[in-house]
């Protein structure tokens, strides 16, 4: 399936041009030749697939190559930070039974993506909404706490609302 | 799920205002009815709705009160831009092994030395200079033939140089993402902040600072000031207790418990807020910078407040009583 103006042919010849140079980068900013070899094989893929690219590749392949992978990459951090953060809460709660490997992964991609969601919100934004989503304190008992009028706490709320629903 | 990411937000927005009516207003039977005439409206809203949904539904799949804890520790929005950046810089070092990132952000795994929260370390440089960094802090170390260059990837650093042993002595400076501050024999701190911006304050000779695209500035002992990538700031004194965090003390003088509270906030994980309506008391005293409990406890034992622990990692400073 050709996207946009890249033909299967293009992507050929760009795959066999530029793989391994992209994977010897992605092998020096990752520290891991594994990662690497994945990280590599994902942004083709994301090249293939997406939509919004240009019809042309221009003469710089490298250049849109490594603007998506370092997409991918900070991702990939992303990701790890969130498995540790979790792992750390885990650590902390020696009472709690220790969930199987697949509930891990399911609690580890909820918890990427209520990270993407909290990364577009402000400082305050993000407090209000987690004193009602996590919490379950009502505005009237967010206010009291925040120091914040009833009104702008529902903003705050109405807003973080929002950003969560664009970012699924 | 992403087949439909070109949602209306106006659509957005309104399946928004439903949610916060049925979550928080108790809605009675005419606004039920209404919200089930706004939803069957069209293909569109029903999606718009069903995004809402998803939002409560991803909360919903993690536990208590792991959760929790886990939510509390995810970095913020900045981060994203940051971690960019950094890997657009050429001398990124790639993290070899695991385990020693244990508890450490991101930012901290690309650098030659680091701190996590509430960790002070002192390196010795080849060249007999001495670098401390504070809490929650990270550089990059570059002695070439020359130059000597610290780049200061985020938190705050102390310097104090040593006269150079190469043969032709080469020039000390700290690159910080808005500017270069060169040393100019001495002792002197920098500091990452928030805003674009960074702080420097001199405790021994003089330091130049030259903003990206700025005039540059000297300052000398005794002197600090903020500079960005256009300019540095009017300087206004500072005396060596700025310094003290060195030794794991903080040192208020008549400050602003506001600022005692953010200052403590960098030696811990999670949240740490001051309520508004304290933020002016005025305090005075040192404080331990290597156990932020105790100094809480202090601050609610010598001032009208009172410390409430939503959990070990949201802690707010609010009127006492």
């Amino acid at each position: 399936m050709p996207a946009g103006g890249i033909t299967k042919r293009d992507m050929h010849a760009l795959y066999s041009d530029h793989h391994g140079w992209l994977r010897g980068w992605l092998g020096v900013k990752l520290g891991n030749a594994s990662d690497a070899a994945d990280l590599a094989h994902d942004t083709f893929l994301r090249l293939m697939t997406s939509r919004g690219l240009p019809a042309q590749l221009g003469d710089e392949p490298r250049a849109l190559l490594t603007h998506i992978a370092k997409g991918l990459v900070v991702d990939h951090w992303r990701r790890e930070s969130v498995e540790r953060a979790y792992l750390e809460a885990l650590a902390q709660q020696p009472d709690v039974e220790t969930p199987s490997p697949e509930t891990r992964l399911l609690i580890i991609d909820a918890l990427t993506r209520i990270d993407a969601m909290l990364a577009t919100m402000g400082a305050r934004t993000r407090e209000i909404f987690l004193l009602a989503q996590l919490d379950g304190l009502t505005l009237k008992q967010i206010a009291e706490r925040t120091g914040a009028p009833v009104i702008t706490v529902r903003r705050h709320i109405k807003k973080a609302l929002v950003a969560c629903m664009a970012i699924e | 799920m992403s087949s439909d990411a070109a949602l209306d937000p106006a659509l957005l927005k309104e399946a928004a205002d439903w949610a916060m009516t049925l979550r928080y207003d108790r809605p009675d039977a005419c606004q039920q009815r209404a919200f089930e005439r706004w939803r069957q409206q069209s293909n569109a809203h029903e999606a718009a709705w069903q995004r809402a949904e998803s939002v409560f539904h991803v909360f919903e799949q993690v536990p208590e009160p792991i959760g929790k804890t886990a939510i509390a520790k995810l970095g913020t929005g900045h981060d994203r831009r940051r971690m960019l950046k950094l890997l657009s810089l050429a001398l990124v070092a790639a993290p070899v092994g695991g385990l020693v990132w244990h508890r450490l952000p991101w930012q901290s795994w690309a650098a030659d030395a680091y701190t996590a929260a509430g960790e002070l370390r002192t390196l010795d440089l080849p060249d007999g200079s001495r670098l401390v960094l504070n809490t929650d802090s990270a550089v990059n170390i570059a002695f070439t033939a020359q130059a000597r260059r610290i780049r200061l990837v985020k938190g705050e650093i102390l310097i104090t140089t040593h006269p150079d042993p190469a043969p032709v002595a080469r020039p000390f400076f700290v690159d910080t993402a808005y500017g270069v501050v060169r040393a100019l024999g001495t002792r002197f701190s920098v500091r990452q902040l928030d805003r674009q911006q960074c702080h420097v304050a001199v405790f021994e000779r003089a330091v130049e600072i030259r903003p990206l695209s700025g005039a540059g500035r000297t300052l000398s002992a005794g002197e600090q000031a903020n500079f960005d990538v256009s300019g540095v700031d009017a300087p206004s004194p500072v005396d060596d207790s700025a310094a003290f965090w060195e030794r794991g003390m903080l040192l208020a003088k008549d400050m602003r418990l506001e600022e005692v509270v953010a200052e403590l906030a960098r030696y811990r994980h999670g949240v740490l807020r001051c309520d508004p309506a304290v933020a002016n008391l005025r305090v005075s005293g040192a404080i331990s910078l290597a156990d932020i409990d105790a100094g809480l406890a202090l601050l609610e034992k010598n001032l009208p407040v009172r410390i409430r622990r939503l959990t070990p990692y949201w802690i707010s400073v609010g009127p006492g009583g």
